[in-house]
């Protein structure tokens, strides 16, 4: 029977959860409906092979919103970061590790540099400084360039203000950060090849540029936003996979009173005279609602779920030029042992972090050209970790999961190659060679093999063309222009339906923002539009 | 008690930019000394003997971009600058042996282009005109001095508040479209509105010209539309000539300035900004001789001037990093030839149709791979080539029958990984000649002479920075508010009594003037209070 709720939210992912448990918090009687049989979208842990349970695809967290933490009391609901402690870089004959222990990283670079060791420092305090300054940034309501209705700029008012009281060094180093390539930026302190490759393979992630293409340095911001926030080191695994994190965020929403229906898809939301009034599922059965919150991607709420008829032909056409192109795959494997690196053998701590195939800024940028023409790189950056060091419930005992993130994997192949089963297989064990060459027994150790395709992240979380930031965090896809130029305001044509997701200011990561700021704007109860 | 005249002005360097400047300044009653360090004025606006009777452009090879307000106020044309205008603008040659034509008139090149794919012949029309109106909204903020961040002046809102009605003045749509459009990279801009590779290419390669960027780089959009701003180019781009090569618009430069009473002595290379108390009062030539100025104006390179003309002690150590990391990457390179007879290229029924620019950039893909190589530090086998035959409208540049074109190669990484450029000039120069034989068959028969200018060449002969032509990287990283760096973008430049005002300066290189006019307006404002 058709029960009537005041929000209904699309997709059980970490946004629609969190927009969920802000509305539930608020009074509001909320329904979140999944469309898998797991919660969290790409922020799940499944039981891949018997006994081994992965974080499918999304696999680290360092921006989940301290607020959200805090507020949705999320420690109370099983949520716990376990920290990664360090990178390190394996090389033919040498390694570069970087640990948290700031002491240690400087004598590790003086090896290679003493002017590289000395400007570490300074420019670590120059990120810290700047991140302070960024963060208001991922909380604020970007305005619509198009009005010139001044009070829809007055959010950014203090954002100018706080701005114009930098100093000068600060500024400038804004302006870059938004402005330059990671590898360009950094060359400004570094020298050392390996350090600039390894420090700028985090403003490629998720995206279809080189470390040599301009918008690429602002990413370099994210890894000291945990730093500031002090709650946890700027990378951590959760314990339980990523999936902890949704089921935290999940029960935590249930315990506010929210109803989570898992195996719902929706087929429709249901809009009558320019309002949205509710959804039918594919089972066919209709629910109402004040409002229908979509944690999806533009794709999915405007093209697939609706009926083109009540959208106009410019907001479309925006719509579908919007650009995904995931650019990523994953890799995990199920392990009988631990491999040992060729360069720093032994089973030490530096396993424990991150490890990183970006040897050099070449490599990184012919894996970039090789995507750039349609296929996947021949020897891609891998950014590869061992969950199971910090977290052993992941895995039968002595047994070890590790999880590959791989780039570059264009979702769209040239020259009429397309990702089936031989495509699939030939990438995986094209990054299983390449660890090998780092591993050298890597391969006597595998039980278990799974590769994820761009088209298979697609099918299985519904992401537009793989993207895992639910649309390209290109310049001109960030603030203002997320995810359709001059709908970043949450709201959409449609009075009543509003978008919750990555796809929405301020994008994509494990960071709750989209979700926890959609619903605090619903809340204010206006539905007011942009005036198209 | 100086023995000498004491000038308001004294500019260092005499390039277009340094005389449009010194031009102002002069008809503004002020004393102004240009000081060249070649024996000729305008830069990279020359023009060379390239054989008996021959005579090639020493660099910039067109000059349609010159602000009109420059043209008039100067009273160029009454000094001997003539501008012949081609209906043509573009010859795109493609390996399959046809070519695309972009003429001036949108209308008749949407007509051309429905042989080739009436969905792209369709887009043209509306592509030009979004590019004019963007540009339109662009030539305001070219025309104004970008805002000081630190502390803003009444002025500065008043040109924010007159960029804010150009913005509004663009309707709601394309407001929102230009904040849209200028970060992207160009591949996606011509991807959106046209199907064709030849159409693409085309288009896309006036964004990376003289950049080391290639079409998907972020902000190459930008590059091509503030191309666009403040001429007639819309979507082809201009392909204007000064009459008796670019040369003579240096010349023309010249005699207005000096008509207005402007001193200007070549042979003359400053070697050093004279400053007491942190303020620059004068420079010291490299004979050792002295002159002192209110005004110490640099037509130079801003690295160059921060880092090689003025004490470090007086600029601080931090305003010295930030000049040290002006990103310069130079990767063009110069090639001038001499041709026996007009070359005939595959698909130019009429030999008028190279009258414009002949680009040899037949897809996105082609212009990203000549790119790719630059970033190993190395030459592509299929370079990106902007050519031009000044002679077929310009006869008087090349003996009768003969003819002269003169090439733009990139990219030609000033860093090369392995080799050096006194080797790899000569075959920049075969590469040019080989490459060009594949798009006009006997092309390279008809060659005979070559001069070629290499990066290292562009920065001993024009002190161009790496052999940077537009003297800064026209990235997104060093535009605006920020060219050539954040909190000295206003014209006064690192210390007191120092101004810059050439490409390294908002709103950047090309042959505008814009630059020295703007600074003009600032420097004026200045003297006035002195």
């Amino acid at each position: 029977m058709a029960h009537r709720y005041d929000a209904v939210v699309i997709g059980g992912g970490h946004n629609g959860l969190t927009a969920a448990a802000y509305l539930a918090r608020a009074g509001r009687t909320v329904l979140v409906l999944e469309r898998r049989h797991v919660l969290g979208g790409a922020a799940v842990t499944e039981e891949v092979f018997p006994g081994f349970r992965f974080s499918e695809f999304s696999y680290v967290v360092s921006l989940l919103r301290p607020e959200i933490i805090r507020e949705l009391n999320l420690p109370s609901h099983g949520l716990e970061i376990l920290p990664l402690d360090g990178t390190i870089t394996p090389l033919d004959d040498d390694h570069l590790w970087r640990v948290n222990d700031h002491g240690k990283t400087i004598r590790e670079l003086r090896r290679w540099s003493k002017s590289d060791a000395e400007a570490y420092e300074e420019y670590g305090q120059l990120m810290v400084d700047m991140a302070r300054f960024i963060k208001p940034i991922l909380s604020v309501v970007p305005p619509d360039p198009g009005t010139m209705n001044p009070f829809d700029w007055t959010p950014l008012v203090p954002l100018a203000k706080s701005f114009r009281n930098l100093s000068p060094r600060l500024q400038s180093t804004f302006v870059q950060l938004m402005t330059m390539s990671a590898t360009d930026f950094l060359r400004q302190w570094f020298e050392t090849d390996p350090l600039i490759a390894t420090m700028s393979a985090s403003g490629i992630i998720g995206t279809y540029q080189g470390i040599q293409s301009p918008g690429t340095a602002y990413v370099l911001l994210h890894h000291y936003m945990g730093e500031i926030d002090g709650a946890f080191r700027a990378w951590g695994v959760p314990k339980g996979g990523t999936g902890g994190i949704s089921e935290a965020i999940g029960s935590a929403a249930r315990a506010l009173g929210a109803e989570i229906r898992m195996e719902a898809p929706v087929a429709r939301i249901d809009v009558r005279n320019g309002r949205a009034t509710g959804v039918t599922l594919e089972s066919g059965e209709e629910i109402e609602a004040d409002v229908v919150l979509s944690s999806l991607d533009s794709n999915w709420t405007f093209v697939k779920l609706m009926d083109p008829v009540h959208l106009d032909d410019d907001f479309l056409r925006e719509v579908k030029r919007y650009k995904y192109r995931g650019s990523s795959g994953k890799v995990n494997l199920a392990l009988d042992g631990l491999p040992e690196l060729a360069c720093k053998p032994g089973k030490g701590e530096w396993l424990r972090g991150a490890i990183s195939f970006s040897p050099g800024v070449d490599y990184m940028e012919r894996a970039y050209d090789e995507a750039k023409y349609g296929m996947f790189s021949s020897r891609p950056y891998v950014d590869m970790i061992i969950p199971t060091l910090v977290d052993p419930s992941m895995a039968p005992p002595g047994k070890h999961i590790v999880s590959c993130f791989v780039q570059y994997a264009p979702y769209h192949l040239a020259d009429g190659r397309v990702w089936d089963d031989q495509m699939r297989e030939r990438f995986g064990e094209t990054v299983i060679d390449t660890l090998e060459e780092r591993f050298p027994k890597i391969r006597d150790h595998i039980l278990h093999k799974q590769f994820l395709t761009p088209l298979d992240i697609e099918e299985m979380t519904g992401l537009t063309e793989g993207n895992i930031f639910q649309g390209e965090l290109s310049l001109e896809q960030l603030f203002f222009n997320r995810p359709v130029p001059g709908w970043a305001r949450y709201r959409t044509p449609i009075k009543d339906l509003w978008i919750c997701g990555s796809a929405a200011h301020p994008g994509g990561g494990i960071m709750g923002a989209p979700g926890r700021l959609a619903a605090l704007e619903v809340l204010k109860g206006s539905s007011r539009r942009a005036v198209a | 008690m100086m023995a000498q005249t004491r000038y308001d002005a004294i500019m260092i360097g005499g390039g277009h930019n340094g005389l449009v400047a010194a031009g102002y300044l002069a008809k503004a009653g002020r004393r102004v000394l240009v000081l060249e360090r070649r024996d000729r004025v305008g830069g990279v606006l020359d023009t060379v003997e390239l054989a008996p009777g021959v005579r090639a452009p020493g660099v910039a090879h067109t000059v349609g971009r010159l602000r009109a307000s420059v043209v008039r106020d100067l009273g160029l044309t009454r000094h001997g600058f003539t501008p012949i205008e081609p209906a043509i603008r573009v010859f795109a040659p493609q390996p399959d042996g046809s070519a695309l034509t972009l003429w001036a008139d949108p209308v008749r090149t949407a007509q051309e282009l429905r042989s080739r794919s009436t969905h792209d012949a369709d887009a043209y029309p509306g592509f030009d005109r979004r590019v004019r109106s963007v540009a339109s909204f662009l030539a305001y903020l070219n025309a104004a001095t970008p805002p000081d961040v630190k502390h803003l002046t009444f002025a500065d809102l008043l040109t924010g508040l007159r960029a804010g009605r150009a913005f509004r003045d663009l309707g709601k749509k394309a407001a929102r479209e230009t904040t849209r459009v200028l970060p992207m990279a160009v591949a996606d801009l011509v991807a959106e509105s046209f199907e064709t590779d030849a159409v693409r290419g085309a288009i896309a390669s006036r964004a990376v010209l003289y950049a080391a960027m290639g079409p998907w780089s972020a902000g190459t959009a930008f590059v091509l539309l503030s191309d666009s701003a403040g001429n007639d180019g819309g979507a082809a781009g201009q392909s204007t000539f000064a009459r008796g090569g670019p040369g003579a618009l240096a010349e023309a430069l010249a005699e207005a300035a000096r008509s207005f009473g402007a001193e200007i002595r070549t042979g003359a290379e400053v070697a050093q900004v004279l400053t007491e108390d942190h303020r620059a009062v004068g420079v010291a030539l490299g004979s050792g001789e002295e002159l002192r100025a209110t005004a110490v104006i640099s037509n130079a390179d801003p690295k160059r001037t921060l880092t090689k003309l003025v004490d470090p002690v007086v600029l601080g150590p931090h305003l010295v990093w930030r000049a040290k990391n002006i990103r310069t990457p130079g990767v063009v390179s110069k090639v001038n030839l001499a041709l026996s007879e007009l070359p005939v290229f595959a698909g130019a029924d009429d030999p008028d149709r190279l009258k414009g620019r002949i680009l040899i950039a037949p897809s996105v893909d082609y212009v990203e791979r000549a790119f790719d190589a630059s970033k190993y530090g190395r030459i592509s086998e299929e370079p990106f080539l902007e050519v031009t035959i000044p002679s077929l409208s310009d006869p008087s540049l090349a003996p009768e029958g003969t003819h002269v074109a003169s090439v733009i190669v990139q990219w030609t990484p000033h860093a090369l990984r392995d080799g050096d450029w006194k080797a790899e000039g000569k075959r920049v120069g075969d590469l040019v000649i080989d490459t060009l034989e594949r798009y006009a068959p006997g092309f390279s028969k008809l060659v005979t002479a070559t001069q070629v200018l290499t990066p290292v060449d562009l920065e001993a002969e024009y002190g161009l920075p790496q052999g940077h032509p537009l003297h800064a990287e026209p990235g997104l990283d060093q535009f605006f508010a920020w060219r050539p760096l954040l909190g000295h973008a206003r014209y006064r430049f690192g210390i007191e009594g120092l101004y810059l005002c050439g490409s390294g300066a908002h709103p950047g290189g090309g042959v505008t003037g814009a630059p020295g006019a703007n600074a003009v307006r600032e420097i004026l404002a200045d003297l006035k209070k002195s």
